[in-house]
């Protein structure tokens, strides 16, 4: 299936749009008018209002079903698509005045423009997220080619279709291709019309978008990532009680979740005083969420009865009610069993920098539970070690005008003209 | 003789109740053999507070120490020297891992004897020599996955004219060529011989369904056989009703709902599990089967959902006599119109998403070097 201008085309006929790809992004390039970004937002606003009014629910609710989602967390994913959050965005990310540059003091000129064509291979973890890197594509004025990934469900194209045939003029500037990614020399020829590959996915994906590249195209890469919380004996419970909530909410599955528990000390005793309570905090949140999928429950109790007959005794592994916490002794960063089962080590203070910098690209949040007093010194650490999001129990958390993965988008995917 | 070769010779294959005496007799000279033999089951029955004397009642055999199947894929467990055990396989590891098995003379026999007894039992056998189309991998001196070898072993239950396979070995691996075997089957449904099937279900439902969408029905010979095993690997999330299977088979092959077998066993438990013809995987007396709560690993009632924990005492070279696999399932004993008191193991499928993609497990592939 493709899709390509505004139109829903079999697979059969895909050699004769490849073939005019190029001549068709260089006529679209031709047009005197450049994608308005008014128009990209006026048609996000109404499909988010759309969205509000549940036109959508038909298509979205198996999906946030069958991704444990609620209904909160897509309206407020939803209200990421709104005017208001959208031109929040461009100007955080593009500075005020965006659209008219300032001149530099010997006055030449300056325009944002966008890099041109953009190649999106998009990762299948996040419904919908195809369609939201091709809309900020197209906030920076890109021609979008967007390869599905192989999981997709339909809901991107529902998605892109519905917003071109509210701002027709959007048409030319998204093509979207359901090539499988073993089709490596369909994937060159977009590689190789595009001024950019952007890339979702595992470093195997950016791996694979490196060498279907020449070095002429830039790649920017939204890679997989690692997080944890940082813990001092001055956290408060309530915001341990928000993590631990946080823990059953996402199932520890997002780049964001919580993976385990560093603690501030030195002191094993500490260390399991931790442990121990933080295990009483996550059973209550487990009742509180209800219980996870019963086969990911039973995945992890047979990991943790096998790990005891692996006599790792050095481990003390807590579980109860399919919710579990494993103490360690050491001070590695590492995945957890996810759902609802983490690990908990030591970390003091002054070895943060130094055990985790070389994690550094796969770094992303830490759930920073501390007092006031301790806050600055340890958001200095953290941020020198690598982490760009540092918050409190609720580590999953949007706010509007964030960046990704420490990164603006927008600005990704446009360049500066300079014209004297 | 042993208790062990007197529960393999037991008549009825689904006396269950009968054979319990028998059944603990057995599971107590297994388990006494593998804790004399066996260093590392030993440790484990230690650390689990267990030896061989708490077995006393026919109940005791849940508090047997069982040991996961991931188990067997990170550490190797045998309780007798190489030499002694002709037969070595792997799991054919779904998951990307595999464990090592090994077998010895006496465990060979006792599972021929099996073979033959539930064989009969369900009418398997023939004299007139068949075609075998298997949708499975062709054997090679390098392949030990225990399927091939339970493929292989099948097609001497009526002699076998030709062996054609889905998965062929070629210099550069194994292939599927689908395109050959339907070609076959078009050919086979002209002979007088009967044809029989033999694999993973998913193969042979992604060729009936080829060959609806081209429109090709055939009628097989009489006596013609579809039989299953090996799961649904990894076209677990396409998987079909069963009855839409039977149908698609009713509609392309020409093949009757009552000529549909199917088997189910593992390398960590090799007992065959024959369908009834209700379909029902019934308990034979050659094994039990423990259904265990997903969090407390406590057994639970009969109908409920839970990890299944499979025991028997047929291997001496390897101590799997209670391994827990990592399915979920039902034990079921509310009866089968077939008429057999036993009750029926329903597999609902794996634990886990085995496909599930999150992004932090991706970062995680990296750190460790992949998996």
């Amino acid at each position: 299936m493709i899709l390509a201008h505004g139109e829903i085309i079999d697979t059969s006929v895909e050699a004769a749009y490849l073939d005019k790809m190029y001549e068709n992004c260089v006529a679209t390039l031709n047009k005197d008018r450049v994608l308005s970004v008014q128009k990209v937002i006026n048609a996000c606003d109404i499909l988010y209002k759309r969205a509000m009014n549940g036109e959508y629910d038909e298509l979205a609710i198996p999906l946030l079903t069958m991704a444990n989602i609620s209904y909160e967390r897509f309206i407020s994913m939803a209200r990421l698509f709104s005017r208001e959050e959208l031109e929040y965005k461009c100007k955080i990310e593009l500075g005020e005045g965006y659209n008219s540059l300032d001149s530099l003091k010997n006055g030449t000129r300056r325009m944002l423009r966008p890099l041109g064509i953009l190649f999106h291979i998009a990762a299948g973890n996040v419904d919908g997220l195809p369609a939201y890197s091709v809309i900020e594509g197209l906030l920076a004025g890109n021609i979008n080619i967007l390869k599905l990934p192989a999981s997709d469900n339909g809901l991107s194209v529902t998605l892109l279709s519905e917003l071109i045939k509210i701002e027709p003029d959007i048409k030319d500037y998204i093509y979207v291709f359901d090539v499988p990614s073993t089709e490596i020399v369909t994937l060159k020829r977009f590689a190789h019309i595009a001024d950019a590959v952007v890339v979702w996915g595992g470093d195997e994906a950016v791996e694979a978008a490196k060498n279907m590249t020449d070095t002429k195209t830039k790649i920017i890469a939204w890679g997989h990532k690692l997080s944890f919380a940082y813990v001092t004996t001055n956290a408060k419970d309530e915001e341990l009680a928000n993590l631990a909530f946080h823990i059953c909410e996402t199932n520890q599955v997002l780049c964001s979740s919580c993976q385990g528990i560093f603690v501030d000390t030195q002191d094993e005793e500490e260390l399991r005083r931790v442990g121990l309570h933080f295990f009483e905090l996550l059973k209550e949140a487990n009742k509180k969420c209800g219980k996870t999928d019963i086969g990911m429950r039973g995945k992890n109790t047979i990991r943790l009865y096998n790990d005891r007959l692996e006599g790792r005794k050095d481990w003390h592994i807590l579980n109860e009610d399919g919710v579990s916490v494993i103490i360690k002794q050491d001070s590695e960063l590492e995945l957890s069993y996810m759902f609802r089962s983490l690990w908990i080590k030591k970390l003091p203070r002054e070895q943060i920098i130094g055990n985790l910098k070389k994690h550094k690209g796969h770094l992303q949040t830490c759930g920073l539970l501390c007092s006031d007093t301790e806050k600055e010194q340890l958001v200095n650490m953290l941020s020198k070690a690598g982490l760009v999001r540092i918050t409190g129990g609720h580590m999953s958390r949007m706010y509007p005008g964030e960046a990704h993965d420490g990164c603006y988008p927008l600005r990704e995917y446009s360049r500066i003209v300079e014209i004297d | 003789m042993s208790y062990k070769g007197k529960l393999f010779r037991y008549k009825n294959p689904y006396d269950l109740e009968g054979s319990k005496d028998l059944f603990l007799k057995a599971m107590q000279e297994n388990c006494g053999y593998q804790y004399e033999n066996c260093k590392t089951y030993r440790e484990i029955m230690d650390r689990c507070g267990f030896c061989p004397a708490d077995l006393k009642k026919y109940d005791d055999i849940e508090k047997i120490p069982f040991v996961p199947t991931l188990y067997f894929k990170h550490n190797e467990m045998f309780s007798m020297k190489s030499y002694r055990m002709p037969v070595k396989v792997t799991s054919s590891g779904t998951s990307g891992k595999k464990s090592s098995m090994g077998f010895n003379v006496g465990s060979l026999y006792r599972g021929l004897r099996m073979v033959l007894r539930v064989g009969k039992y369900h009418g398997l056998f023939s004299l007139k020599p068949s075609h075998y189309i298997i949708f499975g991998y062709e054997p090679n001196r390098n392949n030990k996955v225990v399927f091939s070898k339970t493929a292989y072993g099948f097609t001497y239950f009526a002699p076998a004219l030709s062996r054609d396979y889905a998965l062929k070995y070629t210099k550069d691996g194994y292939v599927p060529d689908l395109d050959s075997l339907k070609k076959k089957l078009i050919k086979y449904s002209k002979s007088k011989f009967p044809v029989r099937t033999i694999g993973f279900p998913a193969y042979t439902y992604f060729l009936l369904k080829q060959m609806k969408e081209e429109g090709l029905k055939i009628t097989l010979p009489k006596g013609s056989v579809i039989t299953l095993g090996g799961g649904w690997k990894q076209f677990y999330a396409q998987k079909v009703a069963k009855q839409e299977f039977y149908a698609l088979v009713k509609e392309i092959l020409g093949i009757d709902e009552s000529h549909i077998f199917e088997f189910f066993g593992a390398a960590e438990h090799p007992i065959l599990y024959t369908d009834c013809r209700c379909h029902h995987f019934h308990v034979p007396v050659y094994g039990r089967v423990i259904i265990r709560d997903v969090d407390t690993l406590e057994p639970v009632k009969n109908g409920q959902v839970g990890l299944i924990n499979l025991l028997t005492p047929m291997v001496d070279s390897v101590p799997i006599l209670s391994i827990m696999t990592d399915d979920l399932g039902i034990l079921h004993s509310e009866g089968c119109e077939c008429g057999e008191k036993s009750p029926w193991l329903e597999i609902l499928g794996r634990v886990g998403i085995k496909d599930i993609i999150t992004c932090a497990a991706g970062a995680d592939k990296v750190l460790n070097g992949g998996e």
